[in-house]
């Protein structure tokens, strides 16, 4: 019998539902930039379904191509979105994103901490379909999977690791980073970018042998050090994590020399 | 047959007079010695290898098959054992194809060569990647200066991802440093980064260190690789690296700065 020239496969696609509670693209990038510090691509090019059900009170207009160019900037494709009022469903016939309503919501892993942000991404499964995924392992929640890095993290190289923590094992060149989902534990010099806890774990924790570096953040609070770091944690070890404040105020970076 | 790639990054901080000087020492010591011009549209190996009016054909002429790779490659005049294939001086980046640079590395093996030198062009482009593409080692030029290192350390990591070798998952490139324009006053003085700076931030072995020298200079207007210019400090330090690179233990020479004594001071010297 001759194979079939079209087959269905029910896959569970590498994505992520992406709720906005707003819908000026300008607004929508400030946010971004102060949850990813900056980074150019965040995401590998995954899916992206727009959920738009928590927007208080909608415009007249929305300028959807300009959220689809957010969106696709830091490295998602958005196909559809969810929520949408009828009134824009003709334009949004104009710009390729699909009105996805109709679609049952996806179960959600282990649900990650709610951080008070107006983008919060969900999981949507493992990423079964790269091998490096199946490497990994399972995960059932998200610092399960820790990856080690023996080579140094040089200028222009990235290291992604939405599953969990990452060990680094020769430092961070200046203009290298790391992004992790869990925690950062960097022996040798920290000179690059560490960015941890990238999908909203504020649990999440820096740890330098020698702290030096460009830029830290944690569940999107940053910080860089344009004046140099100061003089007391520069070359030292030390570990940085999120200060829990009272409910009036920011969460701040707090920093700790690690005494042998 | 090993294929070693000369590279840097940084422009200008001397990948051509290494690549030259390292080919001719292997040569010396009796290896069959290719050195490949990588540049796409400059073309500078056969000035300092002082070869520039011998050039018939050139790479891009081999891979297009206008000429066969034995019509191309100059043998070298002086030294046994040295050919040197020269850049084309096209445009076209894209005449340099990943296929055709491979046929010709294959060639050369089957032409008996134990050394391939492939003096890599400045920069991350189409020229630099080729250059590294089929490397089996790798000698990163660096010079004692906070934009070289920063742009060897981008190289570095290009060599371990864009490479053959990295692509197919066998044994990575072996890298080795080399820091030329070296001027040890400059670094007693605190104005120039030190070696141990260097391998500190860049923390790959290093394989010499060359000193600031006149010698070069001379080298490259004569046509004469500087490792023939037997009493030239450069010359010297580039014979150490051949020695290093081939399994000999040298001390780093032309690394400290002694500063002279109150008398020679006064009499005008150091």
């Amino acid at each position: 019998m001759p194979e079939p020239i079209v087959r269905f496969t029910p896959t569970n696609l590498a994505g992520f539902v992406v709720t906005l509670a707003a819908t000026s693209p300008a607004r929508l990038a400030d946010e971004l930039h102060k949850v990813f510090a900056g980074a150019n691509r965040y995401f590998a090019g995954e899916v992206a379904v727009l959920d738009f059900s928590e927007v208080p009170e909608w415009p007249t207009q929305v300028d959807w191509a300009g959220i689809a160019a957010l969106m696709r900037r830091i490295g998602l494709q958005p196909v559809g979105v969810r929520s949408v009022p009828e009134s824009f469903h003709t334009a949004l016939a104009r710009t390729n994103l699909a009105l996805l309503d109709a679609i049952p919501a996806e179960r959600t892993a282990s649900p990650m901490p709610q951080a008070t942000r107006a983008v919060t991404p969900e999981w949507n499964g493992p990423l079964a379909a790269t091998p490096e995924g199946a490497k990994a392992g399972p995960s059932e929640s998200p610092t399960s999977a820790t990856r080690i890095i023996d080579r140094p993290v040089r200028s222009g190289q990235q290291i992604h690791h939405p599953d969990g923590d990452v060990i680094l094992m020769n430092g961070v060149n200046p203009g290298g980073e790391v992004i992790a989902g869990g925690h950062i534990i960097c022996w040798g010099p920290l000179a690059g970018r560490a960015i941890a806890g990238a999908y909203g774990l504020e649990s999440a924790r820096i740890f330098a042998q020698r702290f030096q570096p460009e830029l830290v953040a944690i569940a999107g609070i940053f910080k860089t050090f344009e004046q140099g770091v100061p003089s007391a944690f520069s070359g030292k070890p030390v570990q940085v994590r999120l200060e829990p404040q009272s409910e009036k105020t920011e969460m701040r970076l707090q920093f700790e020399i690690i005494e042998p | 047959m090993r294929i070693v790639v000369v590279t840097s990054g940084k422009g200008g901080v001397g990948k051509t007079t290494t690549s030259a000087a390292f080919a001719t020492g292997l040569a010396l010591r009796g290896y069959k010695t290719a050195v490949i011009d990588f540049d796409v549209g400059l073309r500078n190996l056969d000035l300092i290898m002082g070869c520039e009016r011998r050039v018939v054909y050139d790479f891009v002429n081999v891979i297009q098959g206008d000429a066969k790779l034995h019509q191309a490659l100059i043998k070298d005049k002086r030294v046994e054992s040295l050919y040197i294939l020269p850049a084309s001086q096209t445009k076209d980046k894209e005449a340099l194809t990943e296929a055709g640079v491979e046929a010709v590395m294959h060639e050369l093996q089957q032409m008996g060569f134990d050394f391939v030198v492939c003096d890599s062009p400045a920069g991350i482009e189409y020229g630099a990647l080729m250059a590294m593409m089929f490397a089996d080692e790798a000698i990163v030029v660096t010079n004692p200066e906070v934009s070289s290192v920063r742009d060897s350390d981008r190289i570095l990591g290009l060599l371990q991802s864009k490479t053959r070798r990295a692509i197919e998952g066998r044994e990575p490139i072996k890298e080795h440093l080399l820091i030329t324009r070296y001027n040890p006053k400059r670094v007693e003085e605190g104005e120039m980064l030190s070696y141990k700076d260097i391998l500190e931030l860049l923390r790959v072995p290093l394989i010499g260190v060359i000193p600031e020298s006149e010698g070069v200079l001379h080298a490259s207007n004569q046509g004469e690789p500087v490792i023939l210019i037997k009493e030239d400090k450069a010359a010297q330090a580039y014979d150490d690296v051949v020695g290093r690179f081939l399994g000999e233990n040298r001390p780093l020479r032309f690394t400290t700065y002694e500063k002279p004594g109150l008398l020679k001071r006064l009499l005008g010297g150091g």
